[in-house]
């Protein structure tokens, strides 16, 4: 058995040396030869699925994944921080309320030799704008003007509205990737097999060989001089998997060094008892949390018996009987925490509002506490709750995620559950028709600020498109994003959460935390597994 | 298990019974038998496209499968507006029709990839993994077909059916459950899943006249240790949907050489004294094998027919893999090119099972 | 011929009219055996499936009792046979429920494939001509359809991709029986056309009696012989597919019914993990419930068809051989109906004179 495997190992060592021969003869034909660090090629699994590498054209995790690797941004998060801080740009800063004024670093160049200057900058703005794909990021430039270039170094964003808080954000979300002007097509997404044979990268990693959905070979930038520093691994493979469990043999058996994104909780549990690997997590970005429609909930506004106060108490209700810990530890086993607000632990800002209000008050569920909150509001009965999630879309566990918040709100007795599910694209339509009084949602971020967990779901109009509709709330939404002073503006974050925890628009349950499994001589995971929710294959190295 | 070939029963491969029963009407020959026959598999591919068309219409659009998560519903309609798919179907569907008579397939809507592309690359997968598969139904089925044949009626016999009716009552998901745990994790003597390593996949990465048929890329290296490593990763897939089709020829073996074991010729044959096993070997074989072969004809149609569950099971990317995919984005595209694929494929097949059949058997004829 | 027999036999005794109770006297030995296994696997099946609320210890959707939860993953122990699954619901429960679910997809999909595929078959074969045709095309075409991809996108269609149990059913169930009609279809098809043309069809148009009626009471009584062994051919697919479908994510919610796919598919990664007993029982489920059903259709198929029946059996009764159109997978491909074509002629003649 020993001897099996580790002849596999061998054979799988000899023939990635050979490749890496390989490689780095193509990479000296090439032109630009690999950095200094040492060490053999990692090879890293994921679930992820590419769908384009052109920034213009893709708006998923999976492509964004690449994305981060090989295309350079203005702003960008630094390791271990939440918060961006100018990545190939030497200064970003607001010269005038609307004129946002980026300086590049001078001499910078892409991997193919030609120079990344202002011009590249602009032509990456205008063509996002211009193509505005269908499956694009095209919408997140909503408050952007225009951009000029006035020269080499410098680029100039004039905004719609001023003083935006978000924009820096916005720089190193999936519409902000630095892309080549003389490589991308101003009018179409280019494919994927021009930008690679353009090799139009200017991140820590170039690509050499790209097979898609199947294997990505990236090598080292050495041109790549932003604020995350050169890559320390030079060769870093990328399998795709298609089935979680393949993953975790993999990782399991050494043919692959880093299994991230997504093992499922049983996979995870079973591997931090293994020696042979190692787990890690870090804060993530995605939450998960249930929507009420305030006109077709219990009592919600246009149902027949109609009341503000009694809907209120169903929601209060939910929130209290909802045992989160039991759903983390049962059915995802730790890999993902409970979560007690609207802004997810680890971003600036980010609070516990829903602790304290809502059951017993420690993060508990508190069947009394429902139950007095229902007759207090005049609600007698077992309230009959329509509750939707979608099956195929958040991961393979929904369905006990669901079965187990109908077991708790009918093991209190106050209500009968009617738990449906629907698949993604039909569910997606009847969400915002008013179809489902209340449903399972999730959220991965586009940036890693608090206004991103805010914006697109409390304002008037919103994403939810759950009728919420609270003044105040929209205001204090608006107001955070234009001001300036970052103590001023996080104060007003925790507000936000305080005013939407008392209405409950949305009942927020559980955060998903990154978790990573390596083998034993990888190091580096924890620096890149932080709250800027991007995985930095440049962080890791292989003793 | 056979619930993922594209049509479960090969006896489907019959000739078309408009023509197959009409033998009677004569006149004709093989020559407007051929020429009829072949003109049939414009309408069987159309049929298919159309109804392929107007299913997934039904199903919803790619863009609020890729993001129904992100955007809020006027954003989505404003993006589905723009790239069309609100027009009339009728529209639609002539639109679509227009561009295949033109050999325009378009490009697939989730990753933007053309589709004559996406059907080369992985078919090429999926006619490997068929390849295998085949191999594997031949070295099990038909010896073991021809000793239960042999064994009729006693024990070997017994044993075999059963066996037989297992490899077509397990499904291929828990079939390959089993192999990759006895094999992969107990033994640790074949690799899980995919279709080589990573170092073997560099290696045909960088040559020069790639075919996406690792087997052919992999001789083409040179190198044994590549080779050696896509063959081990052919095995588990290779047997798991190799058993499947094994299953079949095993009774279809079996069956054929009891009816012919029981014919004038062998018994005259057996009067001659010539041994029982000699009898199915040599005699009985032969008159046997001719169903066999066209049974093989119809299997090939079947296994490029869409082996979903085998090749998302062992992470073989080919076109099964790829249309389950494309399904679950709503892509309209891919998924009409997939299927128009796998539709010309049987059809054809089907054309030439049919000539064949009547090559053998006149009778067959118009 | 099945008529002439009929009437020259003397009349059967009640217990004869037991169903399957005469293949089970006639047969011998080996075959007798197997079909012994695969009524009794089918019974097992039947059983569990309508006594499913007796049987089960606790509801396929039950997560606690007395107030305390299950638990997850729990290893079989004395108050869960079988151990609990990673939502945390009794294995043993929702193996026996699962049963039930099986059964009602079979069910359902077996009366809409007869009903639609006789149907068609009588009026293509009888009326003939254009619509013939058109029909023997389209069930060509749709016949070489990826049935799964077809349940796939029925799921879809069917139940505005609402998972929940009638939805889960009827996909499974449409999507095969799109696939089984053309199957149904060429049988009768076959038969009518034969028949219609028969001599004393015409006699009884030229007397004045309708023949519609002749021709569907001839045909039905033919096709019963290959009926059987396509019927559970039908089951079994509509099991399997009902699984993949189960197994590829669109399957039925699990707090609306107990589905074997379904935990098949959750039980994925425990299986990797050392965890074998949530993937295992469901598995064998569906391979147990399938292999009943096939040795039973097969076995009748073989007491059917004089040259597969045990030879000595085969002696004892001239039993008409049926039509080929309707063996599993392939072992009834066009070339086998080449070698069986002298046998079923033979016999049909001899059946009509």
């Amino acid at each position: 058995m020993r001897s099996a495997s580790t002849r596999t190992t061998r054979v799988v060592a000899s023939l990635a040396g050979t490749a890496a021969v390989a490689l780095v003869l193509a990479g000296c034909s090439g032109g630009s030869t690999g950095g200094s660090t040492s060490g053999s090629a990692i090879t890293i699994g994921t679930t992820d699925k590419v769908t384009v590498l052109d920034p213009a054209g893709s708006y998923d995790n999976g492509s964004f994944a690449v994305m981060n690797q090989v295309f350079p941004f203005l702003m960008n998060t630094p390791y271990g921080s939440p918060d961006v801080e100018p990545d190939i740009a030497e200064s970003a800063e607001f010269t005038s309320p609307t004129e946002y004024t980026v300086k590049l670093k001078p001499g910078l160049k892409f991997a193919n030799g030609n120079d990344l200057t202002s011009s590249d900058v602009k032509f990456t703005f205008d063509r996002q704008v211009a193509i505005n794909d269908e499956n694009g990021p095209a919408s997140l430039l909503y408050n952007l003007d225009s951009v000029a270039a006035p020269d080499d170094t410098t680029v100039v964003f004039t905004l719609k509205s001023a003083d935006d808080q978000v924009f820096p954000q916005i720089l190193s979300s999936p519409a902000g990737p630095i892309v080549d002007e003389d490589v991308f097509s101003a009018t179409e997404l280019t494919s994927d097999e021009d930008i690679v044979a353009g090799k139009a990268f200017a991140g820590q990693y170039e690509i050499t060989n790209y097979d898609f959905n199947n294997l990505i070979s990236y090598k080292a930038f050495d041109g790549y001089e932003g604020v995350l520093g050169a890559a320390k691994s030079d060769q870093i493979n990328v399998k795709y998997y298609a089935d979680s469990s393949n993953l975790k043999l993999d990782i399991q058996e050494g043919n692959i060094d880093v299994a991230f994104r997504s093992l499922s909780a049983t996979d995870i549990d079973d591997l931090k008892g293994n020696d042979k690997v190692k787990v890690v997590d870090g804060p993530g970005g995605e939450i998960r949390y249930i929507v009420f429609n305030f006109d077709t909930q219990p009592f919600g506004a246009k149902t027949p018996e109609a009341d503000p106060a009694k809907a209120l108490a169903v929601r209060q209700a939910v929130a209290d009987l909802i045992d989160r810990d039991e759903i983390a530890d049962q059915v995802y086993k730790g890999t993902y925490t409970p979560l007690y607000s609207y802004v997810p632990a680890g971003l600036t800002g980010a609070t516990e509002s829903l602790k304290a209000p809502y059951g017993d008050g420690n993060g508990g569920p508190d069947a009394d506490k429902a139950k007095s909150t229902l007759e207090a509001a005049g609600v007698t009965g077992p309230v009959e709750l329509s509750l939707q999630y979608s099956n195929d879309h958040y991961g393979p566990s929904s369905g006990d995620e669901y079965a187990l918040i109908k077991d708790q709100l009918e093991s209190s007795g106050l209500f009968t559950v009617n738990l449906e599910t629907t698949e993604w694209v039909q569910y997606s339509k009847d969400r915002t028709t008013d179809v489902y009084p209340a449903y399972q949602l999730g959220w991965f971020p586009d940036y890693s600020d608090a206004d991103n967990y805010l914006t697109p779901f409390f304002l008037t109009e919103n994403f939810l498109a759950n009728h919420y509709d609270n003044p105040a709330v929209n205001d204090l939404i608006l107001k955070q994003a234009v001001t300036t002073d970052p103590a001023e503006r996080t104060a007003i974050i925790e507000q936000i959460q305080d005013a939407v925890a008392a209405d409950l628009s949305t009942v927020p349950y559980l955060q998903g935390a990154q978790v990573a499994v390596t083998g034993t001589t990888i190091e580096g995971t924890s620096d890149t597994l932080d709250a800027s929710f991007k995985f930095r294959y440049g962080a890791l190295t292989k003793g | 298990m056979t619930a993922e070939l594209s049509s479960p029963d090969p006896a489907s491969a019959a000739p078309p019974a408009v023509l197959r029963r009409r033998s009677s009407s004569g006149g004709g020959g093989l020559g407007r038998y051929i020429l009829v026959r072949f003109l049939l598999i414009i309408p069987t591919v159309f049929i298919l496209v159309t109804l392929v068309f107007l299913l997934m219409r039904t199903t919803g659009d790619p863009i609020t499968a890729a993001l129904g998560g992100k955007l809020t519903g006027p954003q989505l309609q404003e993006r589905i507006h723009e790239a069309g798919y609100d027009r009339p179907l009728i529209v639609q569907y002539l639109e679509y029709l227009g561009n295949i008579v033109t050999g325009n397939f378009g490009s697939t809507l989730s990753d933007n990839r053309p589709v004559t592309q996406v059907l080369l690359t992985y078919g090429g997968a999926t006619l490997e993994l068929a390849f295998y598969a085949l191999i594997v139904a031949f070295i099990v089925g038909i010896p073991l077909g021809m000793v239960a044949a042999y064994f009729r009626d006693r024990a070997p016999d017994a044993f075999l059916r059963i066996f037989a009716i297992l490899c077509y009552a397990t499904p291929v998901f828990f079939a390959g459950l089993l192999l990759k745990l006895v094999f992969a994790v107990w033994l640790q003597v074949l690799p899980v899943a995919g279709r080589a390593s990573t170092g073997a996949e560099l290696q045909m990465q960088f040559l020069q006249s790639k075919t996406g048929i690792y087997l052919i890329d992999a001789l083409q290296t040179g190198n044994p240790e590549v080779i050696g490593d896509v063959l081990s990763h052919a095995v588990l897939p290779g047997v798991a949907l190799g058993l499947l089709t094994a299953g079949v020829f095993l009774r279809l073996v079996r069956t054929n050489l009891i009816g012919t074991l029981g014919t004038d010729y062998v018994d005259s044959a057996r009067s001659r004294g010539v041994t029982e096993f000699r009898l199915v070997r040599k005699h009985a074989y032969r008159p046997a094998l001719i169903p066999i072969i066209t049974v093989i004809g119809l299997q090939i149609a079947l296994l490029l027919g869409g082996a979903v569950l085998t090749e998302t099971t062992f992470e073989w990317k080919g076109l099964g893999f790829q249309l389950a995919h494309y399904l679950q984005a709503r892509d309209f595209v891919a998924v009409q090119g997939i299927v128009a694929l796998l539709a010309v494929i049987v059809a054809v097949t089907n054309f030439i099972v049919d000539i064949i059949a009547a090559l053998i058997d006149p009778r067959v004829r118009y | 011929m099945t008529a002439t027999t009929a009437q020259t036999r003397p009349k059967r005794s009640l217990v004869s009219r037991i169903p399957l109770f005469e293949q089970v006297r006639s047969s011998i030995g080996l075959q007798r055996g197997m079909l012994i296994a695969g009524v009794v696997i089918t019974g097992v099946f039947v059983l569990t499936a309508v006594f499913a609320p007796l049987l089960a210890p606790y509801g396929f959707a039950q997560l606690r009792s007395d107030g305390t939860p299950f638990g997850a993953q729990e290893a079989p122990n004395a108050e869960h046979l079988l151990g609990t699954t990673v939502g945390g619901y009794d294995v043993l429960s929702r193996v026996i429920w699962g049963a039930q679910t099986a059964i009602l997809t079979i069910v359902v999909s077996v009366i809409l494939s007869i009903f639609a595929g006789i149907f068609l078959g009588l009026v293509s074969g009888y009326i003939g001509g254009w619509l013939d045709r058109v029909l023997v095309v389209v069930c060509d075409a749709i016949y070489a359809f990826p049935s799964l991809l077809l349940a796939i996108v029925m799921s879809i269609v069917i139940s505005g991709g609402r998972s929940d149990l009638f939805g889960g059913i009827l996909a499974a169930s449409i999507s095969i029986t799109v696939v089984f009609i053309p199957q149904y279809f060429r049988v009768i098809r076959a038969e009518t056309v034969r028949i219609k043309s028969e001599a004393y069809v015409e006699s009884a148009k030229v007397i004045g009696t309708r023949a519609p009626r002749i021709v569907f009471r001839h045909v039905l009584r033919n096709a019963t012989r290959s009926l059987p062994l396509l019927l559970t051919l039908n089951s079994s697919e509509a099991l399997l597919t009902l699984a993949g479908l189960g197994f590829l994510g669109f399957g039925i919610e699990p707090t609306a019914a107990a589905e074997w796919g379904y935990d098949l598919n959750k039980s994925l990664s425990d299986v990797t993990s050392g965890i074998w007993w949530t993937s295992l029982f469901p598995g064998l489920a569906i391979v147990l419930a399938v292999l009943g059903i096939t040795l039973l259709g097969e076995s009748l198929n073989d007491l059917a068809d004089p040259r597969l029946r045990g030879r000595r059996a085969a002696l004892d009764t001239g039993a008409p051989t049926p039509d080929n159109g309707a063996e599993p997978h392939g072992a009834g491909a066009t070339g086998e109906s080449i070698v069986a074509d002298d046998a079923s002629t033979a016999d049909d003649e001899e059946r009509v004179s």
